[in-house]
């Protein structure tokens, strides 16, 4: 609010501060996506009618409408290609814990049909970084893969990632990547 | 008023009402989805229009219907809408949508996970943030002050509302009125028993419905209204929009040999009854209504396709389902269904 709203005598405020807590349920086969991640394997449902590879795996294929599960199961690589990316410049708020620009990459993993967003990627400068860049996942190590960022809204790959690297590989070619660019 | 087009309901589906699902709100509408598609002999590809029902507020995040889009098997791309409401405003939609004539099917959903949040906070958060909101009064403190009206207005008693509990929820209603208040009329037994579950309906235009339905549930009128925003300058002992609505939607045309009330409360379905004009030759709410389970969202949707099943399978002529949104049955919708 403006200094001359609130210096207006007519007009009086109060805060109304607003607190809602919400129960996040991971679901059976988020939970066994994030199990599998902090045994070290990157797991998708391969769909049994298109044969689309979802990682992580959503239970069906949204484009065939059909039910999947574990039977449906295949691991995929720790290698990625980079399909898009930001370079974030945090906002300080209550509560951000970063403070110095980051860089977010939208990653198709080998083996995978679908991009996974949000992952992080380290080890390079940031006006380097490029789509069709290849990268390879950073493992924590297994005592630091905990439960924390799993499942929650299907994106991300958990605690047991900590971030991604250039692999040093040459770049993928545009025909590789361009249908899963955000 | 839209030209008439013969509009019917062709399959309905819901998903086993349930409290604490596991699975995503996706996963959970998938079998109601393929069920109702099953049941009219379509597939998705074969849908002209889909039209959803989700709330936000319910799951905690931000554009959360999206997610559930992906029921819809969205590729290619569909012709879709969404609404923040009950699925039954959805169906409105659609029933909107078919009378432009260009398709001739449409499919409706709605999800609702109420396990996950506080849903007497979150109820208490939808009202208007000025004079309602502050009170931080919820949904069952509201109702109690409709049920307290009945009952200084001499409509109603406690045991009217105990004997609607107790024909619905089966039991005894002098049991019913020995338990403790909730809040003061209302006991447990008059208030919703809160569920996670989702519903869709598939809609179809005129022969093509006779086509993929035996017995297809014909929209005869369809209506919604609604009630002053604010409920301290209402008649909480009457429904004017639940009336016109009725009214609009041609209830009074011909007996109502069903009807399914979207009455959260016990004591609701007395209102209900008497805006809309039931006498006793009508049977009220034999899924349960909204009482026995109450999947917010998909709750006024479900009772439109039980309605419709009452049709469909169960050879009735003419029936109706109700669905209603807001404080003390501040809005209301009224879908009149006929069979041929």
């Amino acid at each position: 609010m403006s200094e001359e709203t609130k210096t207006d005598e007519h007009v009086a405020f109060m805060s109304q501060m607003v607190n809602l807590d919400y129960k996040i349920v991971t679901s059976p086969v988020h939970r066994h996506f994030d199990e599998q991640m902090r045994e070290g394997r990157i797991v998708g449902h391969k769909c049994p009618s298109c044969g689309l590879v979802y990682v992580p795996p959503k239970g069906f294929c949204p484009r065939c409408s059909v039910i999947t599960n574990e039977d449906h199961e295949v691991e995929v690589k720790d290698t990625a290609t980079v399909t898009s990316f930001t370079v974030v410049t945090p906002i300080q708020y209550q509560g951000q814990k970063e403070r110095d620009e980051y860089v977010l990459a939208n990653l198709l993993l080998d083996g995978a049909d679908s991009s996974i967003g949000q992952q992080r990627i380290e080890g390079i400068p940031h006006d380097e970084v490029r789509m069709g860049m290849r990268v390879k996942a950073i493992w924590a190590t297994p005592d630091e893969r905990t439960e924390e960022g799993g499942g929650m809204r299907g994106w991300g790959l958990t605690s047991a990632v900590k971030h991604w690297e250039p692999s040093g590989e040459p770049d993928a070619p545009r025909e590789q990547y361009q249908e899963h660019v955000l | 008023m839209l030209p008439m087009t013969d509009i019917a309901i062709v399959g309905y589906a819901q998903s086993p009402p349930t409290f604490g699902v596991q699975e995503t709100e996706t996963q959970m509408l998938f079998p109601a989805v393929n069920e109702a598609l099953a049941r009219a002999n379509l597939t998705r590809a074969d849908i002209g229009f889909m039209c959803s029902a989700s709330c936000d507020y319910l799951s905690g995040a931000p554009f959360a219907f999206v997610q559930t889009l992906e029921v819809t098997g969205a590729w290619p791309p569909i012709s879709e809408s969404h609404v923040e409401m009950d699925g039954a405003w959805a169906l409105y939609e659609a029933w909107v949508r078919l009378h432009h004539g260009d398709i001739d099917t449409a499919m409706v959903f709605a999800s609702g996970i109420t396990s996950r949040c506080d849903w007497r906070e979150v109820s208490a958060l939808q009202l208007d943030p000025y004079y309602l909101m502050p009170l931080w009064v919820d949904d069952i403190s509201l109702a109690a002050l409709q049920a307290n009206a009945l009952i200084e207005s001499r409509k109603a008693t406690e045991r009217n509302f105990a004997e609607i509990a107790a024909r619905i929820r089966g039991g005894d209603a002098d049991e019913f009125l020995k338990e403790p208040y909730v809040v003061e009329p209302l006991r447990a037994h008059d208030t919703p028993t809160m569920s996670d579950g989702g519903a869709a309906i598939v809609l179809a235009v005129g022969d093509r419905a006779r086509e993929l339905c035996e017995r297809p549930a014909w929209i005869a009128g369809i209506d919604h209204r609604s009630e002053a925003h604010y409920p301290g300058v209402r008649d909480l002992t009457i429904s004017d929009a639940a009336r016109i609505a009725g009214q609009q939607s041609g209830v009074g045309k011909g007996p109502i040999e069903v009807a399914e009330l979207a009455a959260q409360f016990s004591h609701e379905e007395l209102v209900l009854r008497e805006a809309l004009g039931l006498t006793d030759g009508t049977v009220v709410s034999p899924s349960g209504g909204a009482l026995a389970a109450n999947p917010v969202i998909a709750t006024g949707l479900v009772r439109i396709g039980e309605a419709a099943n009452q049709i469909i399978d169960g050879g009735r002529k003419r029936t109706l389902g109700h669905a209603s949104a807001g404080p003390c049955l501040q809005q209301n919708l009224v879908c009149v269904l006929e069979g041929e």
